[in-house]
């Protein structure tokens, strides 16, 4: 695993919560252009992984490297802007605004905030909200054309599988390197995953440089999307390798299952 | 898509409206006429809701067409009681207050930054004015240094309100609100507790405080004053709903709705509270200058805790975010007690219980109105 | 030195009243994480009602100070602990699934309701009601410092209540509902702890301790006055902040930490000893700024 061909990177990162130690020691590599599953059981550090990624905890010990350079101690904003974006386990959408409204939040960091363009030169302030509205349309109807004809309406009339999407495409607005998705076919039915799972691919397939790291539990999705997985348990890397690979470790199936 | 003229009209139809039931309130004299006008204008507005009329006549004429209506129905207004100095004292200081509740909007609604010394950053704002007021600064500027100096005092709480959440970041501007007063009452340069004297706003010459004619018609000099609140609130108003429809009312919203995916989203949560704190008070600190000036007077008793959980008030009242509701809580906080004597003694109590009866009745709480952001040419 | 020991009998009998203040905040915020804003006017509603039940008193003929500083008490506590166990019961419960800032919205106003209540509707409430002398007067000189035994009689009678609801909480069945509830809604309720009640009656304890404050308040001063329980709420409030709210230990010691600072404000600022308060917030708020969660420190997470 050269240094090249890694886009993330982490040496023995670990978190604790008190007496809680969530991550203990993780050694990760995530390759460029990958789509890399991690999985593992119930409180094994998955999520707790993403949101020290994203800064929203910093590590206890050990480093992340992202293209090269340390993340250290990293605000949740720097880091997005280095490219890195996420979904969330429990969608934190802003229910009272648009759909609209939630992905131009997505695409923040190229809008111009400055108040004398936003209260004075409302033409020009008016073209970027057009260029928004064009992206986020085009975003939305690679997952739902008719997701996309709906991009004005509150968020509070769309359903569950849509504001997944919504959350998804918000990640994208902003073009990043890494997605991290968590959970992303939580509370879907298998058909409405499977769709989930296409569209993805198929922006990954559009968005040339994307590299996508996806916790999951349902083991048929990664063993179809994915080129490689990772499994955690209790905060370290139990095992990786190809999804055939990992579920014929045994290490693996006894953290999973149980048997010796 | 709708014609001009039907905008036009739609717009009259609205400032027409209003126009007559804030004339018919303001010169009511029996306090029976006072009530029953006030229940007449709860029911024709509750009606004109209701039935959707309103509603679509506001869409009809876009919101800048029913503003310049409503600027042109003030102004008329001041043209109707010009020579009648309570009704225009009245119609300013309405006026006044709702620039500050304006600030607090900003802050609260927008931001999801509570200010509970809203009274506070308006007295400063007085203050300010009453020390420069005497100084060689034009006026105008004396007006936009208070606002100035409001957002200073303002940031001298930003570093805890940063660091603190909810309860705590509440607890430092009661704090703030409940000291200001004691502050000044202590302190002997401001006045201490008789406070200061205040000569009238002066531009170019011109002072507001005399009585003039103009082109045939005796204008007490109230009138001039309560039409430089007209132009305040307007400036206020359209600076407020610029903010909201703009990429600067998304960052807003999006740190008060959720600051952890905001932050992810390399939304900053800092700048924006900042942000919306200092224009707040910035907009208060104005608000307060000219009415001290219009006055001619500031004292510590006008600025108590108090008078900030009223300002509050009427931002709950007219349901948090609402512009148009703020706009008529802030007119009937006012105008109520002044021209209904016997609930001037009762009206904090009034205020307190209807606030809290509209906060544990409505359901889900305070719902805010979805707001739709089409300020793209696409959208519409 | 008498000046120093006037200081700092001045400052545990106002610690003590703070103390008394804040544990009601940190039972409320342990039992229901909510800030309940009227608690201060509550204690101020319990001292008017304490000179109620004298003035009742007197009027049926008794005489008896024991009996009269029994009855004040008891009206006192009494009628806040109902009040307070009626102020969750409308305000804080129905309002337990909206944001935070409502519950402190609305108990906000409710207080600003009860204090203009008391105005108004209190036979001369707008003024300063001069509050009795129940407590036995006698004092001990020493050099010219005077020991009054009606503070030491206060001091001890709060250290009591203290110690007692201290107990309550260690020792009783109560008491372990409450801490259970207040350390996890969900796993208490399933262990079949009857959650409404234990909310309602950790409302009237608190509440009832902060009218025994109230009481405090008035014999020391002599006085009583509808508007002094906002501050004394704020103070109380700021008291559990600083403490940690949800600790016990940390509103006591909150509670003594601001008389402290008052007294330190006081000492520093003798020309203008209106500024101690705002000498004291001002460090209040820099402790906070330091320190968000409190010195003990409030466990603040959410779940990403």
């Amino acid at each position: 695993m050269s240094a090249a061909e890694a886009l993330l990177m982490t040496r023995g990162l670990t978190r604790q919560f008190g007496g809680l130690v969530a991550l203990a020691g993780l050694d990760l590599e995530v390759r460029r252009g990958e789509l890399l599953g991690l999985i593992g059981p119930n409180g094994s550090g998955k999520t707790t992984f993403f949101n020290v990624l994203t800064g929203l905890f910093p590590p206890t010990q050990g480093e992340v490297l992202f293209a090269g350079a340390s993340l250290g101690r990293a605000t949740p904003q720097a880091i997005h802007r280095a490219g890195i974006t996420r979904t969330f386990q429990r969608s934190r959408l802003c229910l009272e605004l648009s759909i609209f409204d939630n992905l131009a939040i997505g695409a923040h960091q190229r809008l111009e905030h400055g108040l004398w363009f936003n209260v004075a030169r409302r033409s020009a302030l008016a073209r970027q909200a057009d260029a928004t509205a064009a992206a986020a349309t085009e975003l939305l109807e690679l997952f739902d054309p008719p997701l996309a004809r709906r991009l004005f309406e509150p968020m509070t009339g769309v359903a569950m599988i849509d504001r997944r999407r919504v959350e998804v495409c918000r990640a994208l607005m902003s073009r990043p390197r890494l997605l991290l998705l968590d959970e992303p076919s939580a509370g879907m039915t298998a058909d409405e995953t499977t769709r989930l799972m296409d569209d993805i691919l198929e922006v990954r397939r559009r968005f040339g440089d994307l590299t996508i790291v996806l916790i999951e539990h349902e083991m048929s999705v990664i063993e179809r999307v994915t080129d490689r997985c990772v499994v955690l348990n209790y905060g370290k890397k139990l095992c990786e390798g190809t999804f055939a690979e990992v579920s014929a470790d045994p290490e693996v199936r006894r953290a999973y299952l149980g048997l010796t | 898509m709708s014609l001009p003229g039907a905008r036009a009209l739609s717009a009259a139809a609205i400032a027409a409206l209003t126009g007559l039931l804030v004339y018919a309130f303001l010169s009511a004299e029996s306090e029976r006429t006072v009530g029953l006008v006030a229940v007449g204008a709860v029911v024709a507005v509750a009606g004109g809701l209701r039935s959707r009329v309103l509603p679509r006549l506001v869409e009809a004429a876009g919101p800048p067409a029913v503003l310049l209506g409503l600027g042109a129905a003030a102004v008329v207004l001041v043209r109707v009681f010009h020579d009648d100095p309570f009704v225009l004292l009245l119609m300013a200081r309405a006026l006044l207050v709702l620039v500050a509740c304006l600030g607090l909007h900003v802050q609260l609604a927008d931001a999801g930054v509570p200010n509970f010394a809203g009274a506070a950053f308006f007295g400063v704002g007085g203050y300010t004015a009453a020390v420069l007021g005497r100084g060689a600064l034009p006026h105008p500027l004396v007006l936009l240094a208070s606002g100035a100096a409001a957002a200073a005092v303002g940031s001298l709480l930003l570093l805890p309100l940063l660091r603190t959440r909810g309860h705590y970041a509440a607890l430092i501007t009661i704090a703030f609100g409940l000291l200001f007063r004691t502050f000044l009452e202590v302190n002997e340069t401001l006045g201490g507790p008789q406070g200061l004297k205040l000569g009238g706003l002066q531009i170019l010459g011109w002072s507001f405080n005399d009585d003039r004619q103009l082109l045939g018609v005796d204008f007490s000099g109230y009138a001039f004053y309560c039409l430089a609140a007209v132009a305040l609130a307007f400036g206020a108003v359209w600076l407020v709903r610029r903010l909201e429809r703009s990429w600067i009312g998304l960052a807003l919203d999006a740190v008060r709705l959720d600051e952890t995916a905001a932050a992810c989203f390399g939304i900053s949560i800092g700048r924006w509270k900042i942000a919306a704190f200092t224009i707040g008070n910035a907009l208060i600190g104005v608000a307060g200058a000219l009415s001290a000036m219009m006055v001619g007077f500031i004292a510590p008793n006008n600025f108590t805790f108090q008078e900030s959980l009223v300002l509050v008030s009427i931002l709950l009242l007219g349901g948090l975010g609402n512009l148009a509701g703020l706009a008529a809580a802030a007119l009937i906080v006012v105008w109520l007690p002044e021209k209904l004597q016997p609930i001037q003694e009762y009206r904090y109590l009034l205020f307190s219980v209807l606030v809290v009866l509209v906060l544990v009745l409505r359901p889900g709480g305070l719902i805010r109105r979805t707001v739709r952001r089409p300020f793209g040419r696409v959208a519409g | 030195m008498d000046l120093l020991a006037q200081y700092v009998m001045n400052g545990v009998m106002l610690g003590l009243m703070y103390a008394l203040v804040a544990l009601g905040f940190t039972l409320f915020f342990g039992v229901l994480d909510v800030v309940q804003f009227a608690h201060g006017d509550v204690l101020t509603a319990g001292a008017f009602a304490g000179l109620a039940a004298y003035a009742a008193l007197v009027q049926a003929g008794v005489q008896s100070p024991v009996l009269q500083l029994l009855g004040v008490v008891l009206a006192a506590t009494l009628s806040m602990a109902l009040l307070g166990a009626l102020l969750g019961r409308l305000l804080v419960l129905p309002l337990r699934g909206a944001p935070a800032l409502n519950v402190l919205l609305a108990t906000l106003m409710g207080g600003t309701a009860l204090r203009e209540c008391i105005r108004l509707f209190y036979p001369g409430g707008s003024q300063p009601q001069r509050f009795p002398a129940l407590l036995p007067s006698a004092s001990w000189s020493m050099g010219r410092f005077t020991l009054r035994l009606d503070n030491v009689l206060m001091i001890v009678a709060g250290v009591a209540l203290v110690v007692g609801l201290s107990l309550v909480l260690r020792r009783t069945r109560l008491g372990l509902a409450i801490r259970a509830v207040a350390q996890d809604e969900e796993t208490a309720r399933t262990m079949g702890i009857d959650f409404r009640r234990v909310v309602l009656l950790t409302f009237a304890i608190g509440s009832a301790l902060a009218a025994f404050a109230g009481v405090m308040n008035g014999l020391y001063y002599n006085e009583i006055n509808f508007g002094s329980g906002l501050l004394l709420g704020v103070i109380g409030f700021s008291a559990a902040v600083l403490g940690g709210l949800g600790s016990f230990e940390g509103a006591v010691l909150g509670g003594f930490l601001f008389a402290g600072l008052q007294t330190l404000g006081a000492v520093a600022l003798p020309f203008a000893s209106a500024y101690k308060d705002v000498f004291a917030f001002t460090v209040v708020i820099l402790l906070m700024t330091w320190k968000p969660t409190g010195l003990i420190g409030e466990r603040l997470g959410e779940r990403v």
